[in-house]
């Protein structure tokens, strides 16, 4: 089996996987219906102030695990759906911070600065049109980067990290991850030790398990869906009506003004803007490579470095008085990032930001399929099923990006109406849809309880500024980093240097100092 | 000290406390084994050890929030203790409605008692839908500020939508409170 076996294997097991039904007597996979339906829901969710592609992910997965059960055959047509998800949210966000001045995710702030004033001459198809191309462009240039990058990056970890390199590495994202992520080194230390605190309770290696206070209750551990779903939805849910209801109280909620006109991208439009989407493809593609920075930097970043640019060549309209440049400065840059994102959790196994912990979740429970560095071990004599999927993944990322490139355009742009849902409305429906996918997954109420404890502590988390990202990525990486400290610590023979045991380890271990010291002393405007 | 400062002088406070609480006492009484073990001569990392590490990285983080200067953007006023308190009474409400209306129903209705007819339609969805309605339709009242029809029409339509989703294609799921009761 050489390299050329396992990519074509992975694309048959998308194209030649189970079938769903069949048109003509073509059968029609159940994976390519998966990544479509993804695509058009992620598009939707952007589209809606309020949802974003994590979210939509987070309620999908407990409902598409009771659709698709615990077998490897699920894996696919899940995680092709939460992929969908993820490249359609990036091109939906767009939609109402052009059309209506309000972004549709976070990272799409910047677009509203060029997009609305376009919008406001009269000019929103042609404002769409540019955000959809440059969205497309980054993304398919950043999953390019993630496919030649992410089974190199692995297989180089595999030969050269022996156990305590890789514990040294595990301890330097997390550094990296609490320092980068919000506006404090304090918060993020604090976030990254509670999460790691939650995922040690009622485990362990003794028969009495650790922090259980000698209940049932918390002896299985926490539920990892409860956590999860509870600090990063729940939470989100809690703060999002409190500020929604201040706003009725205070009648400051903003009323949408639509503008529709059509006007087509020429090929100048395209020359013009290459410059612009190339730049900030690639700033989004590093950004985004790095576990905790989010899209909302790239995006500032690749907006600034197009601003420079911009006002060096002396364009007109200058950034922020509707310059098509500046949106597709944004959108490229905030885009490339999905994909890159993807190349720390399928080489290392860390997460980088909320959808990939999803799609970490998705693996774990689905089961099968292990993130990490083992992934793309190469078996020229037995098939490495994992390897398979890994490829398999990669062209559920292609079909997404064919689909986003042929009919995400005039579907992006038929969803204006979303951002008219209020979302006072929407965010109780989202909390009880996530209340009962989990139920329906857990099966038992001390999951629900459980889900708006953490709710509780995701809002306030939220509310003292302090992010819960590095909480989750904590939670999620828990596990993985005791079991690599113990086989680290007696492989050595129990030296309690073993962190500096060799030249890399004490590397990774000096730039998780150096990462968090250089932190505290950056300016706070600085931060993410 | 501002406002803001003091939160962070309360947080980083209220944090090390715990964390330090968590080191000295809750780690070391509820572990079976201390931060390094003796097995068959040789040394081995114990129980206790990754949660005093997780509480280390706590304490540090508050003793660094202490000495930073605060964010404006941050901190918990009355009106946000207010709004959480009766955004989880509703909540609290609503799923206890959601455990204990069927119970209810069949104890006063019928002899079998719940946990007989819980799988039978229309016992299975009472419980869910009534309280699923009451969630959303009283969230939506609360932030709206009157209550009103059209609120918990929208809430029974999202719980009678989640039935068709879970309970009518899979026979094997359950909906709260099937799974308890």
């Amino acid at each position: 089996m050489g390299w050329v076996d396992y990519v074509w294997m992975g694309i048959l097991a998308v194209f030649n996987g189970p079938e769903l039904f069949s048109v003509f007597g073509l059968p029609i996979p159940v994976t390519i219906i998966m990544v479509f339906a993804g695509f058009l829901t992620g598009v939707a969710v952007g589209a809606t102030p309020g949802l974003a592609g994590p979210m939509a992910m987070a309620i999908s997965l407990p409902i598409l695990i009771s659709v698709f059960g615990f077998t490897v055959d699920a894996l696919l047509p899940v995680m092709g759906f939460l992929i969908g998800i993820m490249k359609g949210a990036t091109i939906g966000g767009a939609v109402p911070a052009i059309l209506f001045n309000t972004p549709g995710t976070p990272d799409a702030f910047m677009t509203t600065l060029d997009g609305h004033p376009m919008a406001q001459r009269g000019e929103a198809d042609k404002a769409l049109r540019v955000a959809h191309f440059s969205s497309v462009a980054g993304d398919t240039f950043s999953d390019l980067v993630l496919i030649l990058c992410a089974p190199f990056l692995a297989v180089i970890v595999e030969r050269y990290l022996d156990l305590p390199e890789k514990t040294a590495l595990l301890v330097l994202s997390l550094a990296f991850v609490a320092a980068v992520i919000g506006k404090s080194v304090g918060k993020g230390l604090i976030s990254l030790g509670l999460g790691l605190l939650v995922a040690y309770i009622g485990t362990g290696e003794d028969f009495y398990p650790r922090l259980s206070f000698d209940t049932q209750l918390l002896a299985r551990g926490l539920p990892v869906v409860s956590v999860v779903l509870g600090v990063l939805i729940l939470g989100e849910v809690f703060a999002s009506l409190e500020d929604l209801w201040h706003q009725s109280r205070h009648g400051t909620r903003d009323r949408p003004v639509a503008q529709v006109t059509r006007q087509k991208l020429t090929g100048a439009d395209i020359r013009k803007l290459m410059p612009f989407i190339g730049r900030s493809a690639i700033i989004g593609t590093i950004i985004g490579a790095l576990p905790g920075i989010g899209s909302t930097l790239a995006a500032t970043l690749g907006y600034t470095s197009g601003r420079a640019r911009h006002a060096r060549k002396g364009g007109s309209p200058a950034f922020g008085q509707g310059a098509p440049e500046g949106i597709a400065a944004t959108e490229a840059a905030n885009s490339a990032v999905s994909g890159a994102n993807l190349i720390p959790v399928l080489s290392l196994g860390i997460p980088g930001n909320a959808a990939a912990v999803f799609l970490i979740l998705a693996a774990d429970s689905i089961g099968g399929f292990n993130p990490g560095p083992s992934v793309f071990r190469f078996s020229a004599e037995a098939v490495n099923p994992e390897l398979v999927i890994a490829f398999g993944l990669f062209t559920t990322m292609m079909l997404a990006n064919l689909m986003n490139w042929t009919i995400g355009g005039a579907f992006m742009r038929s969803m204006g109406f979303m951002s008219r849902i209020p979302q006072h409305i929407l965010m109780p429906i989202v909390l009880l849809v996530t209340l009962t996918s989990i139920y329906v997954q857990e099966t038992r109420m001390a999951a629900i309880w459980f889900t708006i404890g953490f709710g509780v502590l995701g809002y306030l988390m939220r509310r003292f500024g302090i992010s819960p990202l590095p909480f989750v990525i904590a939670f999620i990486l828990g596990g993985s980093l005791e079991s690599s400290a113990r086989q680290a610590f007696a492989a050595t023979g129990g030296d309690p240097w073993f962190l500096f045991s060799s030249v890399t380890a004490a590397l990774f271990m000096a730039l998780a100092v150096l990462v968090t010291v250089l932190s505290l002393r950056k300016p706070k405007g600085a931060r993410t | 000290m501002d406002l803001h400062g003091r939160t962070h002088l309360v947080l980083g406070l209220a944090l090390l406390a715990f964390a330090l609480f968590t080191i000295f006492v809750w780690v070391p009484m509820d572990s079976a084994t201390g931060l390094l073990e003796q097995v068959r001569r040789r040394v081995v990392i114990g129980d206790a050890l990754a949660p005093t590490i997780a509480a280390s990285f706590i304490a540090l983080g508050s003793l660094l929030l202490i000495f930073e200067q605060g964010d404006l953007a941050c901190g918990m006023t009355s009106r946000n203790i207010l709004y959480l308190a009766a955004f989880l009474g509703i909540l609290i409400s609503s799923i206890l409605v959601m455990l204990w209306l069927g119970p209810m129903l069949a104890a006063l209705l019928t002899d079998e008692g719940y946990r007989v007819l819980r799988d039978t339609a229309p016992w299975k969805h009472i419980g869910f839908v009534v309280g699923g309605t009451a969630m959303v339709g009283g969230l939506i009242s609360y932030i709206e500020g009157h209550l009103s029809i059209r609120s918990f029409l929208i809430g029974l339509g999202s719980a009678l939508a989640l039935v068709a989703v879970y309970d009518l294609p899979f026979d094997d799921l359950l909906l709260p409170p099937n799974g308890d009761v």
